[in-house]
């Protein structure tokens, strides 16, 4: 039988619980080549070989069968396209890696409060100058659709690679769409959460590919 | 392969038929683009759209689709070739859309337009031009409605203006209508304890230039805003019997025969006072005098709102085939079409296309 293929996060707090929880489950991952190789294998264990990955690359090598297992954001598997959830199903959620996907904009738009107003407001935009409200978003796909659920039609999204927050003061968007925690980041940047517009409650997940649901070795991640 | 050949013959033959018939009525035969500009497309109709048109991006990264529907390319067609009068096109090709699966189809279409008239007999030599191919098969039935009087119907309503907006901008979004009348009959879209909070704040706004902008807008258009929403009525509006008018609304199905009396009484039962209805009776008059004994006509006001550029007069032909309704034809006005393509003002325009595919299976 050839041996699993695990996918952990490269960096950041993502990796380091990451860690900690295979360590509470008895397996410590174990870097043998050295601290910069992205290698590694697993305590007295040969079936397993493991790779560290940005945690969106670990989605997108589930669903082309690199890997078979892996741990990483479940907001990055819900922004793919629908396909993605076919071949890379969630196995189990992690109690880490907390955060909202939120809608937010600048605190003194004192008139919007909820999707609602907001909805009404890209009319009045449209109508006064002319082209549709900019949501710069790391998001677009999810953006989108929660957008037209709610009934805003009248936006345009404006893909954003960082610094999202920034968008609305310097004319790249009117608003955002981007992931907290806790929310401070966006109220040090004079922005604020729309009240319904929480568009996706995530956390850490172990994926596994459809391939392998019923190996047991997932039974030691349970 | 022997049954395909037969059938794009038969396609072909039908289509010059029914063009010499168009061009009989004095509409002039146009090529349209096959490719448009996809930021035409969501500039007008928001994002949802690319979700059914194919799109890609062209060397230097604009975005291009293929047409999804004959009548935006006409459009274009009009403002491209700067016209500025009335302008009676025909044309024949085909539509392309991607369903829920993102499976593309084609749509082989044959059409006339009318933009830009003043003559209020326009939608009368419309339907009539796209009816009468179609005016020899058995149990046809047509369908007719006005997304306009819509409109009449909520200005009419004692509601507030948000509320009367969002009715009237998300009728063809027919889910998301249903989830809006539901908070329109809890009067639910106010958050009285944010409104305190925020009127605090409302003072140090006050203040400011109203010019500077914040996120795009004006403090001033927030501020005036925020004051028009917090004055607008707030219990004493009363959305239950406001959501249970629109309801009744929809049910209206009728004969076009008796559809001005029906129309009629239901908003005297409901005392609503619009004389603007009037002019839509008119119409409605019209066409029944013109159609109303050739064809089997039923006017329904729930009809017409899968398309967002309808604004008034919409049609649909069809016949019944083990109980599976096959569309043969449809169309309507689009006064405000032209303007969010680029073009200066609104104009009246009327269009409607009869489906080949569907034609030749019968």
């Amino acid at each position: 039988m050839s041996k699993i293929k695990i996918g952990l996060p490269s960096k950041g707090r993502l990796k380091d619980e990451s860690l900690a929880f295979l360590k509470s489950k008895n397996l410590e991952v174990v870097n043998s080549f050295g601290e910069r190789n992205y290698f590694f294998n697993i305590k007295n264990d040969n079936e397993i070989d493991g790779i560290f990955l940005h945690a969106r690359e670990i989605i997108e090598r589930i669903n082309d069968g690199t890997l078979d297992i892996g741990i990483s954001g479940l907001d990055l598997l819900k922004e793919l396209p629908d396909v993605y959830s076919e071949n890379v199903k969630i196995f189990k959620k992690l109690s880490f890696g907390y955060a909202d996907l939120v809608v937010a904009i600048p605190k003194d738009w004192l008139d919007v409060q909820n999707m609602a107003d907001l909805e009404e407001v890209s009319f009045e935009f449209r109508e006064k100058y002319g082209r549709r409200m900019r949501v710069a978003t790391k998001y677009p796909n999810l953006t989108e659709s929660f957008f037209l659920s709610k009934g805003v039609s009248q936006f345009r999204v404006v893909p954003s690679l960082g610094a999202t927050e920034s968008y609305p003061f310097t004319g790249s968007s009117e608003l955002i769409t981007d992931i907290t925690s806790t929310g401070s980041t966006l109220k040090a940047n004079n922005l604020r959460i729309v009240n319904d517009g929480t568009i996706l409650k995530s956390s850490a997940c172990i994926f596994v590919s459809k391939k392998i649901e019923k190996n047991k070795f997932l039974n030691r991640l349970k | 392969m022997k049954e395909g050949l037969e059938k794009k013959k038969l396609k072909e033959d039908l289509s010059k038929k029914i063009l010499s018939n168009f061009k009989k009525n004095k509409f002039n035969f146009t090529d349209l683009d096959l490719l448009i500009d996809t930021n035409l497309l969501t500039e007008r109709s928001g994002e949802q759209f690319k979700k059914f048109t194919l799109t890609y991006k062209d060397l230097f990264g604009k975005e291009i689709s293929l047409r999804p529907d004959l009548t935006v390319s006409t459009a274009l067609k009009y403002i491209q070739e700067k016209k500025n009068k009335e302008e009676k096109y025909c044309y024949y090709g085909s539509a392309y859309r991607l369903d829920k699966e993102g499976d593309l189809k084609v749509f082989d279409q044959i059409g006339c337009e009318i933009i830009n008239s003043n003559n209020n007999k326009s939608e009368n030599i419309l339907i009539n031009s796209i009816l009468e191919p179609l005016s020899k098969i058995k149990n046809l039935e047509v369908i007719l409605g006005d997304v306009g009087l819509f409109k009449i119907l909520v200005e009419s309503l004692e509601l507030p203006a948000r509320w009367k907006l969002r009715l009237v901008k998300n009728f063809s979004r027919e889910e998301y209508f249903e989830d809006m009348l539901k908070r329109l009959e809890t009067n639910y879209d106010l958050d009285q304890k944010a409104i305190k909070l925020d009127t605090k704040r409302l003072q140090d706004l006050e203040k400011l230039d109203q010019n500077v902008m914040i996120g795009g807008r004006t403090v001033f258009d927030i501020v005036k805003r925020f004051n028009k929403k917090i004055k607008d009525p707030r219990d004493n509006y009363k959305g239950k019997k406001n959501v249970k008018i629109i309801r009744d609304f929809f049910n209206i199905n009728t004969s076009i025969q008796k559809a001005e009396s029906v129309i009629s009484s239901f908003f005297s039962k409901n005392k609503l006072n619009n004389l603007s209805i009037n002019n839509y009776l008119k119409k409605i008059s019209r066409i029944n005098k013109e159609i109303g004994k050739k064809y089997s006509i039923n006017f329904k006001t729930n009809f017409g709102r899968n398309t967002d550029y309808y604004t008034g007069t919409v049609f649909l032909a069809f016949v019944t085939k083990n109980s599976k309704i096959i569309e043969l034809a449809r169309g309507g006005e689009y006064n405000g079409l032209l303007r969010t393509l680029g073009y200066k003002k609104d104009i009246s325009a009327i269009g409607g296309a009869i489906n080949l595919n569907e034609l030749i299976n019968l």
